[in-house]
């Protein structure tokens, strides 16, 4: 068990039983397969460094201590690596925690990005203001505008309507949810996008809620 | 001689008579039955007259208070004088080298003269005897008169009976029939042995055993089905066939000695003629039975008949031991060639040669069938084309049937149907469809089902799915409070307060408790009414419950509204306006179209904008009040004003016209007026 910050070289290889590489060959030999493990890659762009900081402690407990898998921040490459080991026992792990991390580094909190180790059927869908209608300029401000809300108010009423968590990055938009709850929201959003009024938006979101909710 | 010519001549009358008119044998005709009665006892008397035919101790037939039975028996005793009398002569025949066995019919005709005085009787029947005749190839002239004499009843039989005639004929022609075939049977005439005696034949007991195993053999054959054999029809079997194969059934009580063993008198060489005679007999037997099947719903007078017939027959019949071999039946069914003409001994087989045959046939009948076309059966899928028409009905065809086959509606099932619906009625269980209500649900409801909240919310997204996952897992451990604890924290909390009232200096108010207070949301004269009075449901309800809130929310005065509150309220008085204003113009356009002189006199603001138009354009001047005119101040001075006006321009005019008269040549232009 392993949570080292990242202070270690690009060149160094952790452990795991390989042996040290003989002088004549290169020095620098990167093995994606370390030993019998697995390693993901997932880079980090510079807005969310530091809230990865901030938030570090509470990214590596669940990583390390529920799904048994070795993590690191690599300071060269600027990735977050996550490895497997001898301890791992699902396989799956690995892809969870990977997909954990991305969604934080999107921009979702820890603490819904954590959902997605805890429940298998959780999707992150991500697209683009300009997928759904070719927007420039001032009408993509204003489409954005009308996605948010006045203090984020219409987004917060999607997410609670359809329980799904919304990222809004200038003209990207990631969903964290329930395949069907994104779908939902999905939904919602592009009328938005394409001009329709919130309080039209919301009579139908809610309107397909309490359906979904009826059928449970 | 003469005497029996007459009574000959007027017994054919007599026939002849009565056979031109068969549809009175329909009924019973006493008449009729008098005068054969009369005709028999002439016929009999004619033969006791003569001498040849010695026998018979009756010297007349008595017919007078006779009934049939009594008649017959004497018939009978004739007869068997006489049969004893035929035999002897004809064995004294066949002893004859001289007679050949294949001679002709004129031969047999004359013997027939010549043995018996029923010559006077071969007249009659003459007809009958060359049909006879005709179907006759072997030329036995013991067959020859036993068919006469058996003509002779029959012919009487026939008289009385026109429904049996057709059957009759076809019994003799089958008679004859099987007759020939029977006389292709080749009998072990050559083998005597040591052991023969009078009752039994070696010879006869070796066939016998042959033919019982090949019984064996065929009754385990016949547990198989021979898909190859052609399958007969029920229509293709006659009756004929039919008739030919009842097995000579006997009634014990019919059999006598004679049907067992031979007489005494009896020698081998006639064996083969008696022999003859055996089959012939069984064929006999075998129609006779046919007949009687068939006639036992005739008219009992004839039944009698029928018997008497059918005892000289027997009695006729064999003499000898004879074992039913099935052989001479397939034989027969087989072969209806004419007999063949000599048996030689050479030619016979023994018992392993004719299975060899047998088998060696049945080998090459199976072969061929399997070297032939197979039948459509046997040839796998078969379409419409391929097989001939209709031949799918004749089949019983099995499949499966995977649809759920319809009831049959028979009776029964009508009866239980109706007891269902009997019983249905007296238990009034009906099967009415309740009507669906749609449930109406009030916006309300339906709003507070999913409100909307506009903030973050503050449980992140696992513990919504978390919640969401209990909810559906619930496992309701609802602890409820044990009153015992209630008892013991209340009491506690009063303790403390108490404490804390002596501790602190400084007041410290009481922790708000909270109150469960009912609150009725009714006036208040209901509540002070003993009374009870229908409450309704909406009395109960919070306004906002009652009615739709406000979109604006909160009734807002001016100082608290914000600058988006009231830009907002303008904006809707505007379009208020706007929307008003639209309505009435359309009004207006419509008014001025349908009435125009209404239009502009009704409103007047319309009124003023035409004025102000009409003074902008020059057409109209106003006039301004400034109080020097005396005209404006009333409206008589006014108009009297005006009148004179007009009336000075309208003189001015007149003249002008009269001077334009004049001066047509000076235009208007040049003047410049």
């Amino acid at each position: 068990r392993r949570g080292a910050r990242g202070t270690r070289g690009a060149g160094e290889a952790t452990a795991g039983g390989s042996p040290p590489c003989p002088a004549s060959r290169p020095a620098v030999c990167r093995l994606r397969q370390v030993g019998k493990g697995e390693l993901r890659k997932i880079p980090v762009p510079a807005n969310r460094y530091t809230p990865l900081k901030e938030n570090w402690m509470k990214i590596f407990t669940p990583i390390v201590e529920h799904l048994q898998l070795q993590i690191r921040f690599n300071l060269k490459t600027r990735n977050v690596e996550i490895k497997t080991c001898q301890e791992t026992k699902d396989l799956s792990a690995l892809t969870k925690a990977a997909d954990f991390v991305k969604a934080f580094i999107l921009g979702f909190q820890v603490e819904d990005a954590l959902a997605l180790i805890r429940l298998d059927d959780l999707f992150l869908e991500s697209f683009e203001v300009t997928d759904v209608k070719p927007l420039k300029g001032d009408h993509l401000s204003r489409a954005i505008g009308r996605i948010a809300g006045k203090g984020g108010k219409t987004k917060f009423t999607i997410e609670n309507v359809t329980r799904t968590r919304i990222v809004l990055a200038d003209a990207k938009i990631h969903i964290l949810g329930s395949f069907q709850n994104i779908k939902m929201a999905r939904t919602a959003i592009c009328n938005l996008i394409l001009g329709n009024p919130p309080s039209k938006v919301y009579g139908n979101i809610r309107a397909v809620a309490s359906r979904a909710a009826e059928r449970f | 001689a003469v005497p029996g010519v007459l009574g000959i001549q007027t017994c054919l009358r007599v026939a002849g008579a009565a056979a031109a008119r068969p549809e009175c044998f329909l009924s019973v005709q006493d008449g009729l039955a008098a005068d054969f009665r009369a005709m028999t006892k002439t016929l009999f008397d004619l033969n006791k007259g003569s001498n040849i035919v010695r026998g018979g101790p009756l010297k007349e037939l008595v017919i007078e208070n006779f009934d049939e039975e009594q008649i017959w028996q004497q018939l009978e005793l004739q007869n068997n004088a006489v049969l004893d009398f035929f035999k002897k002569s004809i064995a004294a025949d066949a002893d004859d080298e001289d007679l050949c066995l294949l001679s002709d019919q004129e031969e047999d005709g004359s013997d027939a003269e010549t043995s018996s005085d029923k010559e006077f009787e071969d007249n009659i029947m003459e007809a009958e005897t060359e049909q006879m005749n005709v179907y006759t190839k072997d030329k036995d002239k013991t067959k020859a008169k036993e068919k006469q004499s058996k003509l002779k009843n029959k012919s009487l039989m026939q008289k009385y009976s026109d429904e049996d005639s057709d059957i009759d004929f076809d019994i003799e022609a089958l008679e004859q029939q099987a007759k020939t075939a029977k006389e292709t049977t080749l009998r072990k005439k050559g083998r005597k042995s040591v052991v023969d005696d009078k009752f039994f034949k070696l010879a006869e007991m070796e066939t016998f055993l042959e033919h019982a195993e090949k019984e064996d053999k065929e009754e385990e054959e016949e547990d198989d089905i021979n898909y190859f054999e052609d399958i007969i029809s029920d229509d293709e079997e006659d009756s004929e066939e039919a008739k030919v194969r009842i097995s000579p059934i006997k009634s014990s009580r019919d059999m006598t000695y004679k049907d067992f063993y031979d007489s005494v008198d009896d020698d081998d060489d006639g064996d083969d003629d008696l022999v003859a005679n055996d089959a012939e007999g069984d064929q006999e037997e075998e129609a006779d039975s046919a007949i009687e099947e068939q006639n036992e719903e005739s008219m009992s007078e004839f039944e009698d008949m029928d018997e008497m017939v059918e005892h000289m027959r027997s009695k006729e019949a064999s003499k000898k031991v004879t074992f039913s071999l099935p052989d001479d039946s397939e034989t027969e069914h087989v072969t209806k060639v004419p007999l063949e003409k000599g048996i030689n001994p050479s030619e016979i087989k023994s018992s392993f040669e004719k299975r060899q045959e047998k088998m060696s046939k049945k080998i090459k009948g199976l072969e061929e069938a399997l070297l032939e076309e197979k039948p459509w059966q046997l040839k796998g899928e078969v379409t419409g084309q391929k097989r001939p028409e209709n031949s799918l009905l004749e089949e019983t065809v099995l499949f499966d049937h995977a649809v759920r086959m319809a009831p049959v509606i028979t009776e029964e099932t009508t009866f239980q149907l109706e007891d269902i619906i009997k019983q249905r009625i007296l238990d009034e269980a009906w099967d009415d469809v309740v009507p669906k209500e749609k449930p109406k649900e009030e916006a309300f409801e339906y709003k507070k089902r999913i409100s909307l909240d506009h903030e973050k919310s503050k449980l992140s997204l696992a513990e919504i799915y978390e919640q969401e996952y209990m909810k559906l897992h619930q496992q309701k451990t609802e602890e409820e409070e044990n009153p015992e604890h209630k008892e013991i924290q209340e009491m506690m909390d009063s303790l403390f307060q108490k404490l804390d009232a002596l501790c602190n200096f400084h007041f410290t108010p009481k922790p708000p408790v909270p109150e469960v207070k009912i609150v009725s949301n009714l006036p208040a004269i209901s509540m002070e009414e003993v009374a009870p009075v229908a409450v309704s449901d909406a009395a109960l309800l919070a306004p906002e419950e009652i009615m739709k809130k406000n979109k604006a929310g909160d009734v807002k005065t001016d100082a608290e509204k914000t600058p988006t509150d009231k830009k907002r309220e303008l904006r809707r008085k505007k379009l208020r306006k706007r929307m008003r204003q639209r309505e009435k113009e359309k009004r207006q356009k419509l008014l001025e179209k349908m009435k125009p002189e209404q239009g502009t006199k009704l409103s007047k603001k319309a009124a003023a904008a035409k004025l102000k138009r009409l003074t902008k354009e020059g057409k109209a001047s106003l006039l301004k009040d400034e109080g020097k005119d005396k005209a404006l101040k009333s409206s008589q001075a006014f108009f009297s004003q005006l009148q004179d006006q007009v009336r000075m321009q309208i003189k001015d005019a007149s003249k002008l016209k009269k001077k334009q008269k004049k001066e047509k040549a000076i235009s208007v232009h040049k003047l410049k007026l």
